[in-house]
């Protein structure tokens, strides 16, 4: 089977795409979001990369979930799993792995609840 | 490709424009920038040792959580700077994800460790970012006693401290850590990289067996126990060459961690044209013979 496109290539295609559906220009969105003017057509081209904190910040403005601009869903409020980013995954220990999932519980109930 | 070190820059000056933007001054609180950015922050339990902190999110959601079984605040807070690198450093959200999305393999991430290096420059550019760090090391003075007023006001411990010192100071100087015999790892300050005819320290060399360090790590207890010591060595010693010019040594044990952190300083390089003017002089005194 073919391989999808990665998900922080569809980033730019899905950012103007829910900017778009909410009638923003990139100048509105970005000073919406609390960004640089320039910042948007940028991630629009491709040529800056989201940090977290921004992919957050633009996704609460355009009301849509991270998920849907990483490219991990097809409806902008839809939620994929969760995701967990540390050093040396493989030696991940049972005893983290049970503290992560109380976590993500924890998180997945304020995300439901802001929905 | 950059270098690992370019990596680890970079993550450094995306803190210090953070911390700049943001108006703080030090002690910078890493729990407190989690919480005014809504991000939930667990201290895993004290009973296993596991991995020093992790970045979760689930939706638009997030939660940082940092281990407890090193029961150390700079430690904590060094943990929760790095996992903030990841939250705030542009293209970690990638990191997340293979070719294919699947986050288990992820794993396999070829370059992983440039968003470690960039996180963990992150982490001490945002702890000791350098327009506060800076004008603190020019009041600190030099040697040991700096590291620990430095590593007091930004609650930074000494290793991390002393990394910082090396790679801001003006002076040449240089901080070594090492375990029994062998160098774990040394940091040149740019001053003293530019000095020509010494040698760079290098990793898993051994330590020099003329200088107090050597003679320090002979005894474990030292290390155990947190001694220091205050002596005086030479920097042929320590780096060759042929100058053989005092300088100032401290050591100190770092505890539980099981590694011996020194420090190598007021190290009074000559002025080129003294070099000079000296050669002319040997040279003046040397007996010519006829052939």
């Amino acid at each position: 089977m073919q391989p999808s496109s990665p998900p922080s290539d569809s980033f730019p295609d899905r950012l103007r795409a829910a900017r778009e559906y909410r009638g923003l220009s990139q100048g509105q969105l970005a000073e919406k979001a609390g960004l640089q003017p320039s910042a948007i057509s940028h991630f629009e081209t491709g040529a800056r990369k989201p940090s977290f904190d921004n992919l957050r910040l633009l996704a609460d403005t355009l009301d849509v979930t991270t998920d849907y601009l990483l490219g991990r869903v097809a409806e902008f409020k839809a939620l994929a799993g969760a995701d967990t980013l540390h050093r040396h995954y493989n030696a991940l220990q049972d005893a983290d792995r049970k503290f992560a999932d109380d976590l993500i519980t924890h998180l997945a109930s304020k995300a439901s609840k802001k929905r | 490709m950059k270098s690992t070190a370019n990596h680890y820059a970079h993550g450094a000056l995306a803190a210090e424009q953070l911390v700049k933007s943001w108006g703080l001054a030090l002690p910078i609180d890493p729990f407190a920038i989690a919480a005014e950015f809504k991000i939930t922050v667990a201290a895993k339990p004290a009973s296993h040792p596991g991995v020093s902190g992790m970045l979760v999110r689930v939706g638009n959601e997030f939660a940082i959580a940092y281990a407890t079984h090193i029961d150390n605040e700079p430690f904590q807070r060094f943990s929760v700077a790095h996992e903030l690198g990841h939250y705030f450093l542009p293209g970690h959200p990638e990191a997340v994800f293979d070719a294919r999305g699947i986050h288990e393999s992820r794993a396999q991430f070829t370059s992983k460790d440039r968003y470690e290096m960039e996180a963990d420059g992150f982490a001490a550019g945002l702890l000791m970012p350098r327009h506060l760090f800076f004008p603190a090391l020019e009041r600190a003075g030099q040697g040991l006693a700096a590291v620990e007023s430095l590593a007091d006001l930004c609650k930074t411990s000494l290793h991390a401290t002393a990394i910082r010192l090396a790679q801001c100071t003006r002076d040449p100087a240089a901080i070594v850590v090492s375990s029994g015999s062998r160098i774990d790892h040394c940091f040149m300050s740019e001053v003293l990289k530019a000095v020509n005819g010494i040698d760079w320290l290098h990793k898993r060399e051994a330590v020099p067996r003329s200088t107090p360090t050597f003679t320090f790590n002979q005894d474990a207890e030292n290390v155990r126990r947190a001694t220091r010591i205050e002596d005086t060595s030479n920097l042929q010693d320590w780096f060759g060459g042929r100058r053989r010019i005092a300088i100032d040594e401290d050591v100190i044990g770092l505890g539980t961690y099981g590694k011996t952190l020194t420090v190598l300083y007021n190290i009074n390089m000559p002025e080129p044209e003294e070099e000079e003017d000296e050669a002319a002089l040997v040279e003046s005194w040397t007996p010519r013979f006829r052939r």
